[in-house]
């Protein structure tokens, strides 16, 4: 049988389907100073936190971080930590737990930080013009506001269709979207119990995408129930309550005396400027604890257990 | 005899009764007045409307008690909802919200209903205090049907004859066809609800008008608390109480746990 070029290229040795799970330790191949990150999850559930700790351990400088359109206290701590530069998001608290993000607003307030302001039609608007590789894509939320002048990239525009002026929101375009969800295979497909917020689009948006997952299931467990499968990982990581602090659909609740401490940190910062807290903070979840397995010990077993959704 | 109703249980009430059978409406979290207001309307006389609650959908006509949950993201409100949405999709969606009712908190408002949730001071780079934002209050209050504005404080520093920055629309400038002329297709605010008053707005103007006042506030102590000259009609009448059915309903089924009592 005549084999062509074209089909020897084809046949280049791989005959085996590749496991993308990543080991703990190759998160610090996929983050480096000045990239723009999205955090998925929304408020106080699902933040990607084994990888925030990371990011934080790290020090890395100068990200772009694109919150979720409810960003959470996520936030918050890469700000603490000062690796921040501009944040994209409506919002940065944990509301009633904290209505604002106390770091998040020092830093604002003191112009440490560029906020790129929106609303959440804005955010979501320019998160589906980076999924449609457009430049662009028009908003009528924040037409006659202050939104175009506080934030001068929302440029008001005369639609050439209908004559309205309507904003003209650009790409927000991150280089990687970092998700927390129930469940993915070792190929990266995840599955979500509940909704999954807007971690779908963040996805959509981003150029790559790493998610952590409560548990790594078979490739039969997935296509049981195909139709669930919400996305299509870069690289999955096994992160048993990964989300901690925060809750994670089907699995815990949030911590709120651990959250109680983060915030209480912060708001001593914004007080008087005291960092002995939050540095203290830092030193015991993050820096003395190199990996999540560290991390949890640190949280200790009794307070995760407590976290049960339904038992209490 | 039960305890006379609270302000809280006047304000949800007033909420109530303004919202009717088959309607949709849109409440966030941990907005018990909002919340107690829009489920008191559908238990009370709203079998057809569609609840939205954080991003579950509702339907309690049947149901005895629905507990208030503090968080969004509270999967356990799932256990009274027949439908949960996904963020992007309750925003992006408006043309769905085309026709629902919705609520916008604030940190000023101005005599023409509009409204900043974004911070104060001069320079948005510098904000003396940085606000909330607005969450998704710009979107759907270009879109939906109606709005209304919502402060747990009437004070001259939250009704101020000029906003800092502008993060939702009301009357913009003023006049009946104001949102018209910016192409706001949403039916723009209807009345403003604080712990002292209802104010509503001047058909023609739309500036800002004193409707009622709270059992016990006097019209001269709602001026008194208002930055800016608010419309004060020759007689303004007490907000109306919810009656023995309300307030049973209030107390028993949508708020046992007394948050609007507190």
């Amino acid at each position: 049988m005549h084999m062509g070029d074209h089909s020897a290229d084809v046949l280049n040795g791989v005959t085996e389907r590749r496991s993308v799970v990543l080991d703990e330790s190759a998160l610090d191949d996929w983050f480096r100073d000045g990239m723009s990150i999205a955090l998925g999850g929304l408020a106080t559930a699902c933040h990607a936190m084994v990888a925030v700790r990371h990011i934080v351990r790290r020090r890395l400088k100068n990200l772009t971080v694109i919150g979720s359109a409810v960003g959470g206290l996520d936030v918050d701590l890469l700000i603490a930590a000062g690796c921040v530069r501009k944040v994209i998001c409506p919002y940065v608290g944990a509301e009633a737990l904290a209505s604002i993000g106390p770091f998040y607003r020092a830093a604002a307030e003191h112009g440490e930080i560029n906020v790129w302001e929106c609303d959440e039609g804005q955010y979501y608007t320019g998160l589906q013009a980076a999924g449609q590789m457009l430049p662009f894509l028009p908003c009528r939320g924040g037409v006659g506001t202050s939104f175009p002048e506080i934030n001068p990239d929302l440029k008001p525009f005369t639609d050439p269709v209908r004559g309205e002026t309507l904003l003209a929101v650009p790409a927000i375009e991150p280089d990687v979207a970092v998700l927390h969800a129930a469940f993915a295979d070792g190929y990266g497909n995840v599955q979500f119990v509940g909704t999954g917020y807007a971690d779908r689009l963040l996805w959509r948006a981003a150029t790559r995408t790493i998610v952590q997952v409560e548990r790594i299931v078979s490739n039969e467990e997935i296509r049981k129930t195909p139709e669930r499968t919400a996305l299509l990982a870069s690289a999955v990581l096994r992160a048993p309550y990964g989300a901690h602090p925060f809750s994670s659909p089907g699995f815990y609740l949030e911590d709120r005396a651990h959250i109680a401490e983060l915030v209480e940190a912060g708001r001593r910062f914004a007080r008087s400027g005291d960092r002995q807290p939050i540095e203290a903070y830092l030193t015991r979840y993050v820096d003395t604890a190199p990996t999540h397995v560290d991390y949890l010990e640190a949280v200790g077993l009794r307070r995760l257990f407590s976290l049960d959704e339904y038992t209490r | 005899m039960s305890a006379p109703a609270t302000v809280k249980e006047v304000m949800a009430t007033f909420i109530a009764r303004d919202i009717t059978d088959g309607e949709e409406v849109f409440v966030g979290t941990n907005l018990p007045v909002i919340r107690a207001g829009a489920l008191l309307a559908h238990l009370h006389h709203g079998p057809n409307m569609r609840v939205m609650i954080a991003h579950t959908r509702t339907n309690l006509y049947h149901t005895p008690v629905m507990e208030h949950f503090q968080l969004l993201t509270d999967w356990r409100a799932g256990r009274w909802a027949e439908g949960y949405f996904n963020d992007h999709e309750v925003v992006f969606y408006q043309k769905s919200r085309r026709n629902s009712v919705f609520f916008v908190g604030a940190l000023q408002i101005d005599a023409f209903g509009n409204s900043n949730l974004i911070g104060l001071g001069k320079d948005p780079h510098r904000l003396i205090l940085r606000g909330p934002g607005a969450i998704a209050t710009t979107t759907n209050a270009s879109h939906v049907r109606r709005f209304y504005l919502y402060v747990n404080e009437h004070s001259p520093r939250v009704f101020v004859e000029r906003c800092d920055f502008v993060s939702t629309v009301g009357w913009a400038g003023g006049g009946a066809d104001a949102r018209r002329r910016l192409g706001l297709p949403g039916g723009g605010p209807r009345y403003c609800i604080t712990p002292l008053a209802i104010l509503d707005f001047d058909e023609q103007s739309k500036r800002m008008r004193l409707f009622s006042v709270h059992p016990g506030v006097s019209v001269d102590q709602v001026r008194a608390q208002t930055g800016f000259e608010l419309i004060v009609p020759s007689t303004v009448p007490l907000t109306s109480l919810p009656n023995a059915e309300e307030l049973a309903i209030l107390r028993g089924r949508v708020d046992p746990q007394g948050l609007l009592r507190a």
